[in-house]
């Protein structure tokens, strides 16, 4: 019995101090402390968040997006004038590819070892000279090309020269960059679908999921990121051959909601869903005030939607006074002389019900009459209010500064 | 493009090297899923060589992909586009030029010593010395060389020298990877690229296929390739690690040993010339 | 020491019509090398990166040497081996293999490049001791000069006593008779040597010649690339000489209106058997151990040229000669050689054309006019030579005349005549 216990003890002894010896040799050291020499841990091609070093884990703490810019500090116009020779500086619009960044991975995927907070240059690390300690990571010119390639060449399948740089003639000035050209562009807003409809393959023929994309987005919140996460510009942009998206796992995208394994026939069924019905599923119709709502707005406690009571008091206890009501706010504004009516005397069976008109009126009778101008029924909510982070504003006036990164002295032109 | 100081500083720390193993020349790893095939690789060589003074427009038309094309006497590099099965609008680009092979079959067969390895790496070739039999374009097994066909008194063999003068006496890059924009030509000591080679591999092991192109080929050439596919999916042929030199040079030295079994032919047919002849003569 | 009557210059005119023929198409030969020199190879050639060889190479100098064989095995049967009935047959070969070689050399001036580096090989600085051509290059330079000396004594017994140079050379005559005095004096102890060198450098390039493209593993087709390719060719270099010596003399004999020397030559064919009975078991042996049989099933012209090169030019001449029946006719002889012959020149043609097929060529080699035309030229002008030299010089056995009825004109088959050398 002793001998079993000593020789378990002895076999957790062991293998902690051979996992903290593992632990400590996989640890590189920072760059900091190897003098800024990436090359001993770094020899990835394309170095990526995910993929530093191979098998080993990285020292330096990770951060979700170690280069996140801070407010309006990422230039809108980087102009790479390092390595001029045949072609004049390129202008490349910073603020373009930023603003689609939360798209494909973030910053890193170009900023790809900077510091957490701090962005360093191109040429930080890659050096314009190719030198024999060097032949790891490309140079400079290199790191510039591969860095947009990687892209452009995926989804433009256009590799032509001119496509970025202007070429220079003999003699001639170089042409005028205009910074303001393509400067504070934002992605446009894309056009969301109503609904798709995937058939389900493995289940007979007919049955079908339909996904209300449109209710998605305008009325359960949901943000365009929270289901296309790690996309890619070629999705979309991909001029000759767009890639077929592949869904690795299909429910993937709505667990997060579904409890997909409960009754898979409250999707999967024969026939298209029908968009949401509050009234179908509620027994209260949304009038039209709230039926341009999210749903968080009324369900406030995430993820439940059940419990909500449908008198009016229950959630507008808080801002329905009887001095401070606002009627309009029902989609009727009252007339002058329903104004100051109690608002008992038009409501006798409660608030929030239909109003009985007998108690004043013989001849009148809701809602063939009503008392005052009724409101057209709210429109739907436009696309960018339903996204918790607003989009920066389309900087027509840029705030943001036009950096000219690289700016080193003039370049060598042989 | 601005790097010629940089070749310079390269070339020497690399050279400084070299003394210490002669035996490792230069060599160039071509990185095939990094090229865009810009063919400035190509433009770079004929300046350098002085083989055309077309312009960098010359070099631009993509009309030059729809055949494959192979080394003129006039283009010692040429860029080869490759289709991609599945993937219609994406293609693998390969340039081709001499391999400077470590045991070239070339030098081997070129029987006035035009042809030489340098101990640097580089394959050279001497047109002062060539006398046009053309016997090393038939060796060479990548089928590199060309030949000036339409110069009637003084053609030469031309082919990569992998700008043998730029590199040992200006200290600089190759042109064809001084320029490359994307630098896809890595650029030094054979033993360093093959390590670079095999440490790009390890930790891309789905971009590169575990397979560096010369490393083994034919007993090994300076130049050599990181693909994605196999490579006679990209105009590269296939060979054994067997170097040609030795498929010829052993028995040819067997055969001639330092004129040992000639002369023992000639002193046999001496004896038999003798030995008959007083047989008649009984 | 001669039993067979001793060789005679022959006495008739050179004005044939075949001669005329012939001087035709060397003056079309010379101008298409005009073209050639003036212009470039790429002009006069399909030669181009991917085929550096064609028929130059193929043709003129790899198949003129293998033909030009008979000099050195008929030197070898009469000289070393002392078989002096076969003694009528030496001369012919010998000039033969003379001009076979000068006209391989001029050959390859329209080959190469850089024609005037020819001499480059001489040259100890460049000596490449490694290159399977520089060997070939040294042995076929010093052999020629060797069949040069061995031609010397020809000239002697010709013109020694007998100068008589024309015009402003005349002043010349004394010191040309004293020069071929010396050589007749000094050749006649040191022949042996020449003999024997001769023999030894034929065999050393005759295979080397297969050696070449040894080089090019991955471009030569397998029914035919192997290892022991040098030895082949050593072996049907051999066939190709005896074969040579018995065809030759049968037609020149029917051209001159000789008497044909059917029974040294029967006797002769002996030899053929043997060596081409050796290369059909070597070349067949090699074939079974390499499985190119593999090979042969592949499209294309390569298996065809191959079944035929085996069965005309090797299959088919041993089935006759074994005969002796066959054997013992002129007819049967002239067939059964000439069988060899094609086989043998087939063989280069298929070695260094058909079967070398680089992975990088778009389009198969097909030789241009102007490049058919020189080689056709050099071909038709060593005929000429030849005739004009059985003419001066005493070359071919003094038979009796044969009378012009009995030698038909169909007897000789017309498509072998340019190799009639």
């Amino acid at each position: 019995m002793l001998r079993n216990v000593l020789l378990v003890i002895s076999v957790i002894c062991l293998s902690l101090w051979w996992a903290h010896r593992a632990a400590a040799q996989n640890a590189m050291p920072p760059p900091s402390e190897t003098g800024g020499d990436c090359s001993p841990c770094h020899y990835t091609n394309t170095p990526s968040m995910d993929d530093l070093i191979p098998g080993r884990r990285c020292a330096r703490p990770r951060e979700s997006d170690p280069v996140a810019p801070k407010g309006d500090s990422a230039p809108d116009v980087v102009i790479m004038n390092q390595l001029t020779d045949i072609y004049v500086p390129v202008v490349f619009p910073h603020g373009l590819h930023a603003n689609m960044e939360n798209m494909g991975g973030g910053c890193v995927v170009c900023h790809h070892h900077g510091e957490s907070g701090k962005i360093v240059s191109c040429r930080h690390c890659h050096s314009a000279e190719t030198t024999a300690d060097n032949l790891r990571q490309p140079g400079l010119k290199g790191a510039y090309h591969r860095q947009c390639l990687a892209c452009h060449r995926e989804w433009g399948h256009n590799t032509d020269c001119q496509l970025c740089h202007a070429k220079r003639t003999p003699g001639q000035p170089d042409p005028k960059i205009d910074p303001t050209d393509i400067t504070g562009r934002l992605h446009p807003n894309v056009s969301i679908p109503d609904k798709r409809i995937y058939p389900t393959p493995g289940l007979p023929d007919g049955v079908m999921v339909t996904f209300q994309h449109k209710e998605h987005v305008d009325l359960f919140g949901k943000r365009c990121v929270d289901c296309h996460r790690k996309e890619n510009c070629s999705r979309c942009h991909d001029t000759v051959a767009p890639p077929k998206h592949i869904r690795q796992n299909t429910h993937e995208d709505c667990v997060g909601c579904h409890d997909v394994a409960a009754d898979c026939t409250k999707c999967h069924m024969n026939g298209e869903l029908p968009p949401f019905d509050h009234a179908r599923r509620s027994k209260f119709a949304l009038k039209p005030y709230h039926q341009g709502l999210a749903c968080q707005k009324c369900h406030k406690d995430n993820g439940i939607f059940t419990g909500n009571k449908t008198d009016c008091a229950s959630c507008h206890a808080a801002d329905w006074f009887p001095s401070s009501f606002d009627h309009a706010k029902t989609g009727l504004t009252l007339n002058e002389a329903h104004k100051d009516t109690d608002c008992l005397g038009c409501h006798p069976n409660g608030l929030g019900k239909e109003p009985d008109c007998s108690v004043c009126h013989d001849d009148k009778k809701f809602p063939k009459d009503v008392p005052g101008t009724l409101a057209a029924a709210p429109a739907p909510a436009p696309v960018a209010a339903a996204a918790p982070a607003a989009a920066p504003a389309p900087a027509t006036e840029n705030k943001a500064p036009v950096a000219v990164a690289e700016a080193a002295p003039a370049p060598d032109k042989k | 493009m601005g790097s010629s100081v940089a070749g310079a500083a390269f070339a020497q720390s690399a050279l400084a090297e070299s003394s210490a193993n002669a035996e490792d020349g230069y060599g160039m790893l071509v990185d095939t899923t990094e090229c865009i095939g810009c063919r400035k690789c190509e433009w770079a060589c004929a300046q350098e060589n002085k083989l055309s003074d077309k312009p960098v427009e010359a070099f631009e038309d993509p009309s030059a992909f729809e055949e494959p094309r192979r080394m003129t006497a006039d283009a010692y590099t040429v860029v080869n586009r490759y289709d991609i099965p599945d993937q219609p609008a994406q293609h693998t680009f390969v340039k081709a030029q001499c391999m400077h092979c470590l045991r070239p079959a070339c030098v081997s067969a070129c029987l006035v010593g035009a042809l030489r390895r340098q101990p640097s790496g580089q394959v050279t070739y001497d047109a002062w010395k060539c006398m046009g039999c053309r016997y090393c374009m038939v060796a060479c097994p990548f089928q590199v060389p060309a030949y000036q066909y339409d110069n009637a008194l003084t053609p030469v063999v031309s082919k990569c020298n992998f700008c043998f003068n730029r590199v040992q006496n200006e200290g600089k890059m190759p042109a064809c990877a001084d320029m490359c924009p994307p630098m896809c030509l890595t650029f030094a000591k054979r033993s360093e690229l093959l390590r670079l080679a095999h440490q790009k591999i390890e930790a891309n092991p789905d971009r590169y296929l575990d397979h560096v192109y010369g490393e083994h080929e034919l007993g090994g050439t300076a130049w050599m390739y990181l693909t994605s596919r196999p490579v006679t999916e990209l105009g590269l042929l296939e060979f054994d690690a067997k170097a040609i030199p030795d498929r010829t040079e052993p028995m040819q030295h067997a055969i001639f040993k330092m004129g040992v079994p000639p002369m023992l032919l000639f002193g046999l047919l001496t004896v038999a010339m003798k030995t008959f002849e007083h047989k008649e003569e009984e | 020491m001669s039993h067979a009557g001793h060789p005679i210059s022959v006495r008739r005119g050179l004005l044939t019509p075949g001669a005329a023929v012939l001087a035709g198409l060397a003056l079309i030969g010379l101008g298409a090398a005009a073209y050639r020199f003036l212009f470039g190879i790429g002009a006069a050639s399909n030669l181009s990166n991917q085929y550096p060889w064609g028929i130059w190479i193929g043709i003129d100098v790899a198949s003129g040497v293998a033909l030009a064989a008979g000099g050195f095995t008929s030197a070898a049967v009469a000289h070393i081996f002392h078989q002096h009935k076969y003694e009528v047959l030496v001369r012919p070969a010998l000039l033969t293999a003379m001009l076979g070689y000068t006209f391989a050399v001029l050959g390859l001036f329209a080959d190469l490049g850089r024609f005037y580096n020819i001499w480059h090989p001489m040259i100890p600085m460049m000596w490449q001791g490694n290159s399977v051509l520089f060997e070939v290059a040294m042995c076929v330079m010093v052999y020629l000069n060797i069949l040069y000396i061995e031609f010397l004594p020809i000239v002697c017994e010709r013109f020694a006593g007998r100068v008589s140079l024309p015009g402003p050379l005349r002043a010349l005559n004394p010191m040309v008779e004293r020069a071929l005095r010396i050589a007749q004096a000094t050749l006649g102890k040191m022949m042996f040597l020449f003999i024997v060198g001769g023999v030894v450098l034929s065999c050393m390039h005759q295979s080397s010649l297969g050696s070449l493209l040894l080089i090019a593993p991955y471009k030569v087709n397998p029914l035919w690339y192997t290892p022991v390719m040098p030895m082949l060719f050593l072996l049907s270099a051999f066939s190709a000489g005896f074969a040579m010596v018995i065809f030759e003399s049968l037609l020149s004999a029917w051209t001159f209106r000789l008497a044909p020397e059917t029974k040294v030559l029967a006797s002769y064919s002996r030899f053929l058997v043997v060596f081409l009975g050796v290369y059909l078991v070597a070349k067949g042996t090699d074939f079974v151990i390499r499985d190119a049989y593999h090979s042969l099933l592949a499209g294309g012209i390569a298996p065809v040229m191959f079944l035929v090169e085996i069965c005309a030019g090797i299959v088919l001449p041993l089935l006759l000669l074994v005969s002796p029946r066959v054997r013992g006719t002129a007819l049967g002889l002239f067939a059964a050689s000439g069988l060899v012959v094609g086989g043998v020149l087939l063989n280069r043609v298929n070695v260094f054309l058909v079967a070398f097929r680089p992975p990088y060529a778009q389009t198969p080699y097909f030789p241009s006019l102007v490049e058919s035309l020189i080689t056709l030229g050099l071909i038709s002008a060593l005929v000429l030579t030849y005739r004009v030299f059985v003419t001066i010089f005493p070359i071919l056995p003094a038979g009796e005349c044969v009378p012009a009825r009995e030698l038909a004109a169909e007897d000789i088959p017309a498509e072998t005549e340019p190799y009639a050398a």
